[in-house]
């Protein structure tokens, strides 16, 4: 029992303030506008109320409802990839008797902690159809190269490329930490009951590594809701809107067409989203420990 | 114990107030501003590069010597960060006093009472010195919000050498025109396409299209701009044509993306030979000059080629302007009234042209300022920009009205449809026009 409730309190209310002030004062402001009409400067006394309608309007708008499905397609494929991609290169890297690995490690998270910026104006060229490597390698081997960005069929694909890419090196050191938790007498006794190296993978480790796993997919599919960078830099959205994002059309929404009520909609249609997925995780998982 | 904990409580106090002193230090804005002096230094905000922006520095630096209590400070942003720029930090008094916007800008700027309105002097000036309708494009309601600078359209843009390659002598002035040399230029074993089109960026996207669709007696909206006009037959002709030169294989989708920063493979394809034609703006002549080298001598223009139901060729024309700071202070806005007077007066340039026009003169692009016009007349003169000079007075303002950037966008998506084949011309339409008059009505 907490005998200095005023002590807690004084000393968590710094923390408190600021999370209040930096989170929890915009997330009330982003619902208080969605159900307004005005721009990124129209005083928020100016603003006319119009209850449900920027609602409304964004869910009948085929742009709008683009970017929602744009982004669940972004966020299923990064997940499907990445996920048992960071797992399998994770399993590789950890083992014991591989020389390099913590250099392979550091090489892997380099990525990571590149400013996007400079990692999308190489990937530019790395995806240029006339001076790009990618294609120029296809070439040689006879093989035909898609359009990558500048085609629609493809264009969203080669962010997600991209995204893995960048992301991968953080996943990985996330789910070796998670491996360096597991006992090694868990792994020695399976070996002692005849388990090969995938039986042992599937029955023992990823089983154990299941709360590591759980939170590089929950990193992976917040992360890839988020996406703008690229979309900002590489695309606009375009072509023919195939790359457009919900973070992109927020933010064009406010800022090109100063329709700041929509786009908060738009805001507020996303963290309600997030809150349902994350909801449904924590159900599922909770089911199955029960 | 007592002593550790005590100076505990104190390091955290203390910790937590050097933090929010840091933060109240982030959040006091912007240098511009007056002071209690009369001193006012401005902040000109511009999406221009670094040679511009020392020649603005000189410029800035010559009314100081004249004005020693303004100081100009000049903000250089990318192109794609400007309007943001200006909507985060343009609601301040300290943000950037003046600020180079598209027009197309102006009537979400005004709406968000963002923009001061020009004092009685500048606003005589630009309804005296600029044509009427640059005039009326920088003004809402009768008042002059801003002054024009630079005024742009459209050309056909061909490769002489591709031409005589091919064997064709002239550029095509019609559109059947277009559709047969576009065909004899395309060569797909070398990667050649006849005819460029460019995506993945709405002015590059839609300007050339609603050029093509104003040369055939189309239009993108309805004379009082209320509702979109892209089912009228004029422009579905437009949307045909398009569909057509795909399905030929002139015009190759995959080679038409644009870069957020406006160059990119539609840029390179037409620089490298492997497009015979575009149709694009005057100001990218710098670009191809950058990218070609000698080779950009190859380059010409030709008026927009005029479809079946078109009397005459017709440009899409739109035009930038620079404005001031509504949330400045009085001080703040007549000093930066008066330098925006000198940049674009008389006498601030070479030879009776303005500080601004011989800028604009130097990047290629075209001044609108009427006496700009006039003084730099031999330099109009060259071939490269002579066609854009000559189409001036026959070009099709793009509409400035409320709602205008997400229509535009709107229209961009379904032209970029048609050109990957999602869409038929008439669906293609149809969509745009729905999507336009929603985003028009939304704006009000």
């Amino acid at each position: 029992m907490d005998r200095r409730p005023l002590a807690t309190t004084v000393f968590l209310s710094p923390a408190l303030l600021l999370i209040g002030l930096f989170v929890l004062v915009p997330m009330v402001l982003t619902f208080w506008i969605s159900l307004h009409s005005g721009g990124m400067a129209t005083p928020l006394s100016d603003m006319p109320w119009v209850g449900l309608q920027n609602f409304r309007d964004v869910f009948a708008s085929p742009t709008h409802q683009q970017a929602f499905i744009n982004t669940g397609i972004y966020v299923a494929i990064s997940l499907v990839i990445t996920v048992p991609l960071a797992l399998v290169i994770g399993m590789l890297v950890y083992q014991p008797r591989l020389r390099g690995s913590a250099l392979l490690r550091t090489i892997l998270f380099a990525a990571y902690v590149i400013p996007t910026v400079a990692i999308v104006i190489v990937w530019s060229q790395l995806y240029s159809p006339q001076y790009g490597p990618i294609d120029t390698a296809l070439h040689g081997l006879g093989l035909p190269s898609p359009a990558w960005l500048s085609d629609p069929n493809s264009a969203l694909i080669s962010l997600v490329i991209f995204n893995v890419w960048q992301m991968l090196g953080y996943y990985v050191v996330l789910l070796v930490a998670g491996l360096t938790q597991i006992p090694a007498d868990v792994h020695e006794a399976a070996l002692l009951d005849g388990a090969g190296t995938i039986r042992e993978a599937f029955s023992v480790t990823i089983p154990l590594l299941k709360n590591s796993l759980v939170f590089v997919a929950l990193m992976t599919v917040i992360n890839s809701i988020q996406v703008f960078d690229p979309v900002y830099l590489l695309t606009q959205g375009g072509p023919a809107n195939s790359t457009l994002s919900v973070s992109f059309d927020i933010q064009r929404t406010v800022v090109q067409y100063g329709l700041a009520g929509q786009a908060s909609a738009m805001a507020a249609s996303m963290l309600v989203l997030i809150m349902i997925i994350g909801g449904a995780i924590a159900v599922v998982l909770r089911r199955r420990s029960a | 114990m007592q002593g550790w904990r005590k100076r505990r409580g104190l390091v955290a106090a203390g910790a937590v107030g050097a933090a929010l002193s840091l933060a109240l230090t982030a959040c006091s804005g912007g240098g511009s501003g007056s002071s209690a002096n009369g001193n006012v230094t401005l902040t000109y905000l511009t999406h221009w590069g670094p040679d511009q922006v020392k020649q603005l520095q000189t410029v800035a630096s010559a009314f100081h010597s004249k004005n020693p209590k303004v100081t100009i400070k000049v903000q250089a942003v990318p192109f794609a960060n400007l309007l943001s720029t200006l909507q985060t930090q343009g609601s301040s008094p300290t943000g950037p006093t003046i600020a180079s916007i598209y027009d197309l800008w102006l009537p979400g700027l005004i709406k968000s009472g963002a923009l001061a309105k020009a004092p009685s002097d500048v606003a005589s000036s630009v309804k005296s010195d600029w044509p009427s309708n640059l005039a009326d494009d920088v003004s809402s309601n009768g008042d002059v919000y801003g002054v024009p600078n630079e005024v742009d359209l459209y050309a056909l843009n061909y490769n002489k050498a591709l031409f005589a390659k091919a064997g064709i002598a002239n550029p095509p002035t019609t559109w059947d025109e277009l559709k047969a040399d576009a065909k004899k230029l395309t060569d797909k074993s070398a990667g050649q396409q006849g005819f460029g089109l460019i995506t993945n960026w709405a002015a590059g996207a839609v300007h050339p299209f609603l050029s093509l669709a104003a040369s055939n007696g189309g239009s993108f909206l309805k004379p009082d701009k209320s509702a979109a006009d892209l089912t009228s037959s004029n422009d579905e002709a437009a949307a045909d044509l398009y569909a057509q030169l795909v399905k030929d294989g002139s015009t190759v989708p995959s080679m038409s993306a644009a870069n957020a920063d406006t160059t990119g493979p539609y840029l390179d394809n037409f620089a490298n030979g492997k497009t015979g034609m575009i149709i694009m703006a005057n100001w990218w002549e710098s670009a191809l000059k950058k990218t070609m080298g000698a080779k950009a001598s190859d380059i010409a223009t030709a008026p927009v080629p005029v479809g079946p139901d078109g009397q005459k060729s017709s440009s899409i024309s739109y035009s930038w302007l620079t404005v001031v700071n509504g949330h400045a202070t009085s001080d703040t806005q007549k000093a930066a009234w008066s330098f925006l007077q000198f940049l674009n007066g008389p006498t601030s340039g070479k030879t009776g042209s303005s500080a601004m026009g011989d800028m604009l003169m130097d990047q290629g692009i075209l001044p609108s300022r009427t006496s700009d016009l006039t003084a730099h007349q031999t330099e109009l003169s060259d071939p490269f920009i002579k066609t854009y000079v000559d189409e001036l007075p026959n070009a099709t303002p793009f509409p400035v009205t409320a709602g205008g950037a997400q229509a535009s966008d709107a229209l961009q998506t379904h032209v970029e449809n048609l050109i990957f084949g999602r869409e038929s011309p008439s669906k293609a339409m149809s969509g745009a026009e729905t999507e336009v008059n929603a985003a028009l009505k939304a704006a009000q």
